[in-house]
């Protein structure tokens, strides 16, 4: 099969070793071509894109509904040659999977700066101007920068040329100024603002449920009961109590009919038999509409833009 | 038919299938102008009523088309479906927009196709490009984003559509905050709680994928849209037949072996276990036994080995 779908060979135009000219020659190349193409897509005609990303929607599509449908290699060792042409191209959609996969990363990589673009652009503007609120795009300046350079700075001292961790760690073991700068700037600001922005969904949780759970209509208030009986399901003083009441009612019979209203009992029917269908009805429909859509855009009958 | 034949998942993958040709199928009829019923979905009618407050308030609508791991997909190719619409909706009443990404990915398609909702109204002259931006690709980050954007902005209407995970919470509470009128879906079943405690309008499950169909009317959609309820149909109808067929099976397998004498021994019906259903069979295949197959091989010296240069 095609052999830029095969493993690759260290030997081939598609490849050269790590940290060598050519590999830098090579990058700059793909890069350029990649902008290229870029740059043609945004001069050409409008209808002749959308037949190129119809195209290419079509094919990557395609790929992936055989590589899912065929069947896979039955056993298949390292060394196995296929049996037959039926075997060869189940062999050779296996194989090429991971290429698919690390071309549309390397894709979806080249939109990165166009989001880094529209950043630039807004908070810019913004700190140019000294438009309102100019102060955060300054924070948001000064963090990318400390990042991107305390980051690069700490990232090429821990990997060596081939991207391979240094066993010692950076610099022997030692840390500098850049790793803990680095950490500083990674661990102890953006991680713990990170863990900051989480932790105020307890208190907006507080405030939703209070809002939610008011008894205004006949759905709030089922939503209230089952809620109260689910919550109060899981307070141990709770449930003993109210358990010993029904023990007590049903004479400590356990074939009591009465026993299926003890709490846990009620909350466990609640979960297995309401909430669980539920859920998964739900799901049936998210799945076959997301099929619905995915299939509509593989074969380009969705028309975009909300038009009536 | 023997068991090896029940468990390879050929059962699914025929059922996959049925349901791609009842989507086109349908898609086809619709196309044909056969007519076809929606029922109606109180949020989408929400949405010319929230743009009409943001309007008359001259405060902007705020979108966000969810999160999305991947560059684009599915999900949030739905959601700027729908916010395309809302756009235009904003367009005519030249109300502000602001659609904010997650993904760059997202946010290049958004740029394109809200652009073009604009030209197409020949309104291109009140496209702001900086109405599509992209906040962070980091989950907390993009939610400090937003809500700082709908706080300073003060939105009157917030549209949350898409993949949301922790952050839908925030978002939306934010934008109760500044008494936005909020219309969110989530095809995330954990986050729909949230959004119905915190918003105005939730699109439940695949209401979020009806939208589409329901606010444009194109033929395409709302046959695919019918063709999603053959699906459901025969869906509800396999769990009816699982719920026969396990019931049944519980009470009837029976055991039969044989003892010194060579005689057979029946024993009493006793309870089976679920996987031995047909259902489950047919639709959960058992894992590949350990088996090996002959073929011919390639010398080791034919394989790329990996090396500093590169290779696998």
């Amino acid at each position: 099969m095609l052999p830029i779908f095969a493993d690759l060979d260290p030997h081939t135009i598609w490849n050269a070793p790590s940290g060598s000219i050519e590999l830098v020659i090579k990058c700059m190349v793909a890069l350029l071509l990649g902008a290229a193409f870029v740059g043609i897509c945004f001069a050409i005609p409008s209808q002749l894109r959308r037949f190129i990303i119809f195209t290419a929607t079509f094919v990557s599509g395609g790929f992936y509904i055989l590589f899912y449908y065929f069947p896979a290699p039955i056993a298949r060792q390292p060394l196995d040659q296929p049996r037959n042409v039926l075997e060869g191209f189940s062999f050779w959609l296996t194989d090429a999977q991971p290429i698919i996969a690390t071309i549309s990363n390397t894709i979806g990589s080249f939109l990165i700066g166009l989001g880094i673009y529209s950043l630039m652009r807004v908070h810019l503007r913004k700190l140019m101007k000294k438009q309102k609120d100019w102060g955060y795009s300054l924070v948001l300046f000064v963090s990318m920068l400390l990042m991107v350079t305390f980051g690069y700075w700490d990232y090429f001292d821990r990997f060596g040329k081939d991207g391979a961790a240094m066993a010692a760690g950076p610099a022997g073991g030692a840390w500098h100024f850049q790793q803990y700068a680095n950490d500083i700037l990674f661990d102890g600001f953006f991680q713990q603002m990170e863990a900051g922005m989480f932790s105020m969904v307890a208190f907006y949780i507080l405030s939703a449920a209070y809002r939610a759970f008011r008894a205004r209509s006949i759905e709030a208030t089922i939503l209230l009961a089952t809620a109260l009986v689910v919550m109060l399901s899981v307070m141990g003083a709770v449930v003993y109590q109210w358990d010993e009441g029904i023990k007590a009612l049903a004479h400590n019979d356990p074939g009591s009919f009465l026993n299926n209203f003890k709490l846990d009992v009620i909350a466990a029917w609640l979960k297995d038999a309401v909430q669980t269908p539920s859920i998964r009805g739900i799901d049936f429909g998210v799945g076959i509409g997301l099929l619905a859509m995915g299939l509509r855009l593989w074969l380009n009958l969705d028309k975009t833009g909300g038009a009536v | 038919m023997g068991d090896q034949y029940r468990d390879t998942g050929w059962f699914g993958v025929l059922f996959t299938t049925f349901i791609v040709f009842s989507i086109l199928y349908n898609i086809a009829r619709a196309r044909r102008g056969k007519s076809l019923f929606i029922r109606r979905i109180a949020g989408l009618n929400a949405i010319d009523e929230a743009v009409g407050r943001a309007t008359e308030m001259g405060k902007p609508v705020v979108m966000v088309p969810g999160l999305s791991d991947t560059t684009v997909n599915a999900k949030s190719m739905q959601a700027i479906n729908i916010f395309a619409y809302v756009a235009r909706v904003a367009a005519r009443f030249a109300t502000p927009i602001l659609v904010c990404c997650y993904n760059s990915g997202i946010y290049a398609v958004s740029q394109e196709i809200i652009r073009d909702v604009y030209q197409e109204e020949g309104l291109a002259d009140r496209y702001d490009v900086d109405s599509v931006r992209f906040i962070s690709d980091r989950q907390f980050a993009f939610a400090a984003g937003v809500s700082g954007l709908i706080l300073r902005e003060r939105a009157a209407a917030a549209f949350f559509m898409g993949e949301f995970y922790a952050e839908s919470l925030i978002l939306a509470e934010s934008a109760n905050t500044v008494g936005a009128i909020q219309v969110a879906s989530s095809t995330e079943i954990t986050q729909t709680p949230f959004f119905i405690a915190a918003c105005d309008y939730v699109l439940i499950g695949d209401e979020f994928y009806a939208a589409s169909a329901y606010l444009t009317r194109q033929p395409v959609l709302v046959g695919s849209l019918i063709g999603q309820d053959w699906g459901k149909l025969t869906i509800a109808l396999t769990v009816l037949l699982g719920v026969i067929g396990g019931t049944y099976a519980i009470h009837t397998q029976t055991d039969t072996s044989w003892d010194d004498k060579n005689e057979l021994v029946i024993g009493l019906p006793h309870r089976a276990k679920p996987a031995d259903g047909l259902l489950q069979r047919l639709l959960i295949p058992k894992p590949e036994a350990d088996v090996k197959v002959e073929r011919p091989q390639y010398s080791p010296d034919e394989i790329p080995k990996p090396d500093k240069g590169g290779g696998s």
